[in-house]
Parts: C-alpha cells; structure tokens; sequence
C-alpha cells in the first residue's frame, strides 16, 4: 500500500466517524472488513459513505463496481479510488 | 393562475407549507397577545392531505415555536419543521433530504410571491402554489394516492419517529447492531394475507432504493401470487420502542423453495422494501431469512435478479453483505444482474429480534 493510498485509507475512516458517529473508526486499521463483522458498516452508513466519496473524491463506486468489492475493506476502499484520482 | 413547476401529474409525496399568512392568518410574530388563529380551509388541506399519507411539513422564517403552534393547531405530528432565517430553497432541500423525498415530488405552499418565485427558480421541480390553489389541492390527481393503507395514512407520524430515532442513533456510539437491540427492534417475518395486498401493491409502486425489480407488480397479479402453489410471498414488519412501522417489507421466494418443484435452485423475482426500515436490520433479517428458507426446501443456491440503478445502492449493499454476488456482464431475460449465493456452509446471521412465522 503506497502513502498515497495510506493516507486516503486515514481520510475514509475519518468519513466513516462522522457519518456513524462512532469516533472509534477514526482509528481503524485498513485491513478491517467494512460490511461483515469488523466496523458493522450496514447499507445506511454504506450508502452515505459512498455519496461523501462520489461528492469528495468524484468516484462513483457503485457504478463501476457491482459487487460493491471495493467496500471488503477501508484499504480496498482506498486503493479503488487511489487508482481513480 | 395554473401552478408552476412539478412533473405533470407526478404524485405529490410531500408538502412543504410556509406559516405566516399562510396556515395562519395572521403573522406569528407580529401578534402581542396570542398568536394568529389558524387558516381554516388550509388547515384542513393539510389534514385531509395528511390523511391520504403525504407527508405535511412547514418552512418557515420564524422561530421553532411557531412550528410547533401550527402542530398543536393542526393536530397531528408534522414529518419535518424547518423555522429559521435561511432562504426557502435550502429549508426545502433539507426537508428532502431529512425525509427521503426528491424535491420533484414535493409541493410548496406560500402567499409570498417573492418566495414562491425563488423556489421556483431554485427548485424547478417542487410544485409550487399559491394559498387560493392550495386550497382547492385535494381535488387535484397529484394529491389523490390510487391506494390508501394504514401505514399510509400513518406515514407522517412514522417519518416523525424516525426524526426521534436518528437523533438517538446519532448520540448513541456503539455499533449499529447494539443500537437496534437497545431501542427494542421488532422484526417479524410471516407469510402474506389477502389482508396485505394492497400495502405490497404499494411497496411495489414507493420503493426504489430498497427494491430488486423496479417496477410496479399489480394487485391481482399479487393476490395470484398468494395463492399460487410456485411462490412463497412473505412480509416483514418492523416496530421499535419508538413505534410501530408495521408492514415495511415483502419478498417473493419461487423455484425449489416456493412450491413443489424440488430442486437445487430457488429464486427471489421480487424483494421490496419501505426506505424507513433503511438501517434498521430488517432487509439484512429478510435476506437471511430468505436463505433460510431456501436452503430448508432443498435449494442450494439463492438468486436474487436485481435491476442495477444509481438509486438501489442500498440495496446492493445488502446483498454485498449477505454474501450474494453477480457475475458482471451476466444478465437474466429482463436485464436484471443475477446476484446468487450458494446456500451450503455459513449462511448470513438472522439476529435475536428477528421473529419468523412459518
């Protein structure tokens, strides 16, 4: 994982802190998984969380993704839209 | 003069209803004493509108004590209040977002010509009238649901809970799945009635983010389903220590699970569900539950047909997390992406306040 995609890593939990609010994600690690188990991300807080990338980042995840795959975790997540921007 | 803006006769799901010299006569602040009586008729729009299960809201450049002297004033529970100093396009846009609603199937009520033309300008897409048209808005077909349910006619009173319960989610901290436990989710899981039908028919025509197929499925085609011996049609209702939502969800299960047809493959051609059981476990609970019941019935794989659009995210997010997969590329005859899961091994967790009726 390059720094680029680390920091963005760092970003996106910070995203995921403000849209739960739970200030505990601010610190998760990149390989948690996001929808099972691990930060218990359901489709509410996805959704929001995919908005705030589209808006942020302009990525649009659930359209180039349909497995949503990129959401396995907050590394993938980031690498996905490093490779985009 | 003919009301401007709004798609032609697109279905009004919320009106948003400005206060002074509107639903009052008067204005709030201006009155020493007591404040303005309410606007009778319009009153009784709102009412009567309130009864067909379109969510009443107000906008006004007031403080929150005059939202909440209209409430008293009216009787019921308001889905939105939004009383501050800032332009009517931006209280709008937040009542939209609080309430799910796109703004193009909004209404607005104003006397003020100035602000009526602002929206307009704005928010092309709000149905924007004046207090003479508002008044006479109950006759009108964008106000006049084909269907009334009683989760209809309650809607208001449910988008209000739901304010109640986001604020409590927000301040709460811990994860999701404890949040539900602590407010007391219900999630029952039964085979429909005749008694739900025309509410599925419904499901059918509001739903879009939590919604597989994306078109309406008629009464009679539904009230078929019930009875014929391929499909399983299934409901999901959900309640909490804030309220009772009542029928939010429905699915319809077929193949090797629905009837008598054994064999490994079974499908869900439909699974519809309210945007107010969004992030309350009850989709997640019927897709466990779905697997359930499939893998009971000898089926060993699950599919889901899901129309691919830029408003189910959600719903694919559901099916993320529930373990289904689509092969990109590979659709069924309507179009539909084909999101399967094999049913041996691990099957996704049904939480304890899940309740399924066999």
């Amino acid at each position: 994982m390059t720094d680029a995609t680390d920091q963005l890593a760092g970003e996106l939990g910070d995203l995921l802190a403000e849209i739960t609010g739970r200030a505990e994600l601010r610190g998760i690690e990149p390989a948690t998984p996001l929808l099972r188990g691990g930060a218990g991300l359901d489709s509410l807080a996805g959704t929001l969380l995919l908005r705030q990338v589209q808006r942020r980042y302009g990525v649009d995840v659930a359209a180039e993704d349909l497995n949503l795959d990129a959401l396995e975790t907050l590394g993938t997540l980031a690498a996905f839209i490093a490779a985009r921007i | 003069m003919s009301p401007r803006g709004g798609a032609e006769g697109a279905l009004i799901k919320c009106v948003v209803w400005d206060i002074d010299n509107t639903l009052l006569d008067g204005i709030y602040l201006e009155s020493d004493q007591q404040p303005p009586p309410a606007d009778k008729v319009l009153l009784g729009v709102l009412r009567e509108l309130a009864g067909r299960g379109i969510l009443q809201a107000v906008a006004s450049r007031n403080p929150p004590a005059a939202g909440e002297y209209v409430q008293r004033l009216a009787g019921l529970e308001l889905a939105a209040v939004e009383c501050g100093w800032d332009a009517k396009p931006a209280a709008i846009r937040r009542i939209a977002a609080s309430l799910d609603v796109p703004t193009d199937s909004m209404a607005f009520v104003d006397d003020d010509m100035v602000e009526r033309a602002e929206v307009a300008a704005v928010l092309p897409g709000v149905l924007v009238l004046t207090p003479e048209e508002a008044a006479e808005a109950a006759g009108w077909p964008q106000f006049s649901p084909p269907v009334l349910t009683a989760e209809a006619r309650r809607r208001g009173e449910l988008y209000a809970n739901r304010g109640r319960r986001q604020a409590a989610a927000h301040d709460f901290g811990g994860t999701r799945a404890e949040f539900l436990r602590q407010v007391g989710t219900r999630v029952s899981i039964a085979r429909a009635t005749a008694a739900d039908v025309p509410r599925l028919h419904e499901l059918s025509v509001r739903t879009h983010q939590l919604n597989s197929a994306g078109q309406p499925v008629a009464e009679a085609e539904l009230a078929g389903l019930l009875t014929s011996a391929g499909h399983q049609v299934t409901t999901v209702r959900l309640a909490d220590d804030f309220g009772d939502d009542g029928l939010v969800g429905a699915a319809i299960l077929t193949g090797s699970a629905g009837g008598h047809s054994p064999g490994p493959a079974a499908t869900v051609p439909l699974v519809m569900m309210s945007c107010r059981a969004l992030g309350r476990g009850a989709l997640d609970a019927l897709l466990a539950w779905l697997c359930r019941a499939a893998a009971a019935a000898g089926a060993t794989e699950l599919t889901v047909p899901c129309r691919v659009t830029d408003r189910n995210v959600p719903f694919r997010l559901a099916l993320a997390a529930a373990g289904f997969r689509a092969e990109p590329g590979a659709t069924g005859p309507d179009g539909r992406a084909l999101f399967s899961r094999p049913l041996a091994g691990e099957l996704p967790p049904l939480p304890d306040f899940v309740v399924a009726l066999s």
